[in-house]
């Protein structure tokens, strides 16, 4: 009964190839993705080569070289975005990723309701960024917003911080608003991986006397690597290109403390109108993102072998 | 491993509506806030339940003036568009990038991861300056393409578990049946996926109610504005008036939790099948 369905199946199949129509449900998407999304780019990198500004856009345009490039890693905004977008992305991603574990965790044991807790922390994450910027910058506001009266009556600070308008603590105030935001899709996948393990696994670690940690750090750990890799690799393309929420809180400041690489160039192409320069960066941000991509594709590879 | 006895499910109850209510803290706050009178909103202890409900600062930005409801009209075509377009060009390839053989399709899903790890601002510049070239700034069909360009790679690699769980005779038993191969995808196929299809729709409707940068620099009109940047323009404006701010928070986010509430389901179970198989 079964090969005779798959010999029919085949069959059909094979005139079923036979016209090319397959391709007709292609071309919107392939349209689109080169016009909109491939040529952009391409036109990006032709930019930081080049030397457009807002004076001669539609007028003579020259080809410069690498000078925008090497000028942009002179310019002091541009490390201290670099730097900044390497605390950023680190620190949100560790913590997103950890806290996101420890609830995923405790969410994967069955008791009543937890379904629906998790779906009401996953709003959190589907909340525009201007949305919940706004709600940290008034939480974070001032000498009186409720974080710090939080932090003082629970004896972490004697005095209030001014949190978004302190140079010392405005990259800290978006981190710490980023991994709210980063926290229940990594507690969602982690929980769908961790959901997917078999129990047979646990049930045989625990005839062979070992505790809940090292059951965490032998059977769950591993098993559940490649999750945690995709995580941490569209964690970090989510976290690195983190904008609005920056610009709402702070707009990079005071004196580009908080600015990070794509702040720095929404600056250099919409408020200074130095439109090559900001390709630049971006094209910065492309290298990084290939980098880490490349790594992440050979961790991968050695991983199956 | 994870079965409870009757005793500990109360307890982990208690423990996770305690993290739950902490999680959903500044949420909580924020509507809180919106409902405080002006006395209230920097008293000392803080109150999270205001001594009485004032509802002024819905009723100044939504009744006594119609800027906000302007922004939010134009959200919903801008998110609607979005998600109608996207749908349109993501669910055909996804079908055929899953299903039917075309050549290539490694190199096209490779493509698509790669787009989708563009930094934003990466297209934001070209497309700011072709459309200022062409004429296209301040129209709400270019807000829908730039947003279109995060929801359809989304789209289509959440799509494809589920055209992928579909069993494999469908196609040759459709075809018997004389349908096309494009009936066979719109009359067989799409029905079978709904569920993906709400996902993926609800997702690019979201994309589109929360893109802030692309109608930063693609428009300069209010008339076609979306509440994302209505709202970003009030923090400038009336940097201090804190409970106004967060009663337009407040309603911007009624259509996210509406949605939530419908296909919360088919929500969760897609991303996560997405996210893992994709």
């Amino acid at each position: 009964m079964e090969t005779r369905k798959i010999n029919v199946t085949k069959f059909r199949w094979s005139r079923f190839k036979e016209g090319s129509g397959n391709y007709a449900f292609l071309v919107p998407a392939l349209l689109f993705l080169a016009v909109f999304m491939i040529y952009p780019i391409v036109y990006n990198i032709i930019l930081s080569f080049k030397d457009v500004t807002v004076s001669n856009i539609q007028g003579e345009q020259h080809f410069v070289g690498f000078r925008n490039y090497a000028e942009e890693l002179k310019s002091a905004a541009f490390m201290i975005s670099l730097k900044n977008s390497t605390l950023f992305t680190g620190l949100s991603l560790i913590f997103q990723f950890a806290i996101g574990f420890m609830l995923a965790l405790f969410f994967n044991y069955k008791f009543p309701a937890r379904n629906l807790f998790r779906s009401l922390m996953l709003v959190a994450w589907v909340i525009p960024s201007v949305i919940s910027g706004s709600l940290f910058k008034w939480m974070f506001a001032g000498e009186q917003g409720i974080v710090n009266y939080i932090l003082i009556v629970i004896g972490v600070i004697n005095e209030p911080i001014t949190w978004l308008t302190d140079q010392n603590f405005s990259l800290a105030s978006t981190i710490i608003s980023n991994i709210w935001l980063g926290i229940p899709f990594n507690m969602l996948i982690l929980l769908a991986g961790l959901q997917s393990l078999p129990e047979d696994v646990y049930e045989a670690g625990k005839m062979d006397g070992a505790n809940p940690i090292q059951r965490f750090f032998f059977i769950t750990l591993p098993m559940l690597k490649s999750t945690i890799y995709i995580l941490l690799v569209l964690g970090f393309i989510y976290t690195f290109k983190v904008f609005d929420l920056i610009l709402v809180m702070t707009n990079g400041g005071p004196v580009n403390s908080s600015s990070v690489l794509p702040l720095h160039a929404y600056n250099l192409a919409f408020v200074t109108y130095d439109f090559s320069r900001a390709a630049t960066v971006a094209g910065f941000m492309l290298i990084i993102v290939i980098v880490v991509s490349i790594g992440y594709l050979k961790l991968i590879r050695s991983e199956e072998e | 491993m994870n079965e409870l006895k009757p005793i500990n499910k109360a307890i982990y109850f208690i423990v996770g509506l305690i993290i739950t209510v902490l999680f959903l803290f500044p949420i909580i706050w924020m509507i809180s806030t919106s409902v405080k009178p002006v006395t209230e909103l920097f008293a000392y202890p803080p109150k999270i339940i205001p001594s009485e409900f004032v509802f002024e600062a819905y009723v100044d930005n939504f009744v006594k003036s119609n800027k906000m409801l302007n922004y939010f009209g134009n959200s919903f075509i801008i998110a609607g568009g979005t998600m109608i377009f996207s749908l349109l060009v993501a669910a055909p390839s996804a079908y055929a990038l899953t299903r039917l053989k075309v050549r290539g399709k490694g190199l096209i899903l490779f493509l698509l991861l790669i787009t989708q790890m563009m930094p934003t601002i990466m297209l934001a510049i070209p497309f700011f300056i072709t459309f200022a070239n062409i004429g296209l700034l301040n129209n709400y069909f270019s807000l829908i393409l730039a947003d279109a360009t995060i929801a359809v790679p989304f789209a289509i690699m959440i799509l494809r578990p589920f055209f992928q769980a579909l069993p494999s005779e469908l196609e040759s038993a459709a075809l018997i049946d004389g349908c096309g191969k494009f009936g066979t995808f719109t009359r067989v196929i799409l029905p079978l996926v709904k569920p993906g299809l709400y996902t993926v729709g609800a997702f690019c409707f979201l994309y589109g109610w929360g893109d802030l940068l692309y109608s930063l620099i693609l428009t300069t009109n209010e008339s076609i504005r979306p509440i994302t940047l209505g709202l970003y323009n009030f923090i400038g404006v009336y940097g201090t008036e804190w409970n106004s701010l967060m009663a337009v928070a407040t309603i911007a986010m009624v259509p996210i939790i509406l949605i939530f509430i419908l296909i919360q389901k088919h929500i969760v179970s897609g991303l996560t099948t997405g996210a893992m198989k994709g």
